[in-house]
């Protein structure tokens, strides 16, 4: 049994009508056909309305945000030149503080001596030989401390002995 | 496609004057990209960059197709060179301007019918926005190349490197889909 062959253009030959592509056979049928013509044309006004408005909309939008057509690019010629003023004074600020290093101008080395020899040893303030006695002594003292008869952890709860030694430890830790 | 230059010799054409080429042409490179990619922000910066590169590039146009045509292949590229760059990701996640339907429908020419008509006319345009932004990315672009920018199907396939039985199929995809959206009316 053959299915009945629908008198209208199908779904696919309607969208091929719409891009544009549709065959010589189903063209002679839009000629006749008026329903089929409907469906076409009611599709195009929706798009063409849609087109209508979505401009209105990027013209609007456009004028909205007032910008400037877009500049070219400057000239090679100046932008090389640019360049090259550019790359000049990148070297300079490199330069520069290379040669006071090396000559010693820069105010940083001023205590440097005439001669040009090593600068001399830096001397602090309060370095003296009776702070030095002074520092000697709160060392012996604080040495003192450490080194006083008070039993040490480990050997108060019996930590460096075996394990039931620590265990007992333990026990007696909790027991306090 | 018509051919319109001679060989060898390039008239002055609105190529050259990029201000001209900005009056006549943003607008419409707006909302192709607006729709395309649903950012009308990036739309902007988009629509500059295109008519920059082609104003750069005005010497590799040999007229073979309108200038619309060509504007619309070069945001194709400006499109894509963006959407390969990290700061795009980024802006789009982080700043994503969405365009209101509600408002470009309401620019929709007043065309003397009635308000009743107008009122389903508006109705019809943000139906057909919607159906739009349901579409995926590649259909939506193709369905806006052939019904806005009215490209045909061999232009489109030259324009984004496909044959043409592949631009159909998206085509008939959409189509299809777009259809069902705006429901028995069509």
């Amino acid at each position: 049994m053959t299915p009945e062959l629908s008198p209208h253009l199908p779904e696919e030959a309607m969208d091929d009508a719409l891009m544009g592509l549709g065959a010589p056979e189903w063209e002679a049928h839009l000629a006749h056909c008026a329903l089929c013509r409907g469906r076409l044309e009611a599709f195009r006004r929706e798009v063409r309305e849609f087109n209508q408005a979505s401009l209105a909309w990027s013209e609007a939008r456009a004028a909205q945000v007032p910008r400037a057509a877009p500049r070219p690019k400057a000239r090679p010629a100046l932008a090389a030149a640019a360049g090259w003023v550019l790359a000049a004074a990148v070297l300079l600020a490199i330069a520069l503080p290379v040669w006071n290093h090396q000559h010693g101008s820069s105010p940083g080395y001023a205590s440097r001596d005439a001669s040009g020899d090593a600068p001399a040893a830096v001397s602090v303030p309060g370095d003296s030989e009776a702070q030095i006695a002074e520092d000697n002594e709160l060392l012996r003292s604080v040495n003192a401390v450490l080194n006083s008869d008070e039993a040490s952890p480990i050997s108060e709860y019996h930590l460096a002995d075996g394990p039931r030694a620590r265990l007992k430890g333990r026990r007696e830790l909790r027991n306090r | 496609m018509e051919s319109r230059v001679a060989e060898g010799v390039r008239p002055m054409s609105e190529l050259d004057d990029i201000d001209a080429l900005a009056r006549t042409y943003r607008a419409r490179l707006l909302r192709f990209v607006a729709y395309s990619t649903g950012d009308a922000d990036l739309a902007e910066t988009i629509a500059q960059d295109t008519l920059l590169r082609a104003y750069n590039g005005r010497a590799s146009f040999r007229g073979e197709c309108s200038v619309a045509t060509w504007l619309t292949g070069i945001a194709i590229h400006v499109l894509r060179d963006m959407q390969r760059t990290e700061r795009y990701r980024f802006w789009k996640r982080v700043k994503s301007t969405a365009i209101d339907v509600h408002e470009m429908a309401s620019f929709l020419p007043a065309d003397g019918s009635s308000p009743e008509a107008q009122l389903l006319a508006k109705e019809k345009v943000e139906h057909l926005a919607q159906a739009l932004e349901n579409l995926s990315k590649k259909q939506r672009t193709i369905f806006l190349m052939r019904f806005t920018e009215e490209m045909t199907v061999a232009d489109i396939g030259e324009v984004l490197g496909m044959q043409i039985p592949t631009v159909r199929t998206h085509l008939h995809r959409a189509l299809k889909a777009v259809r069902g959206e705006l429901g028995a009316r069509i």
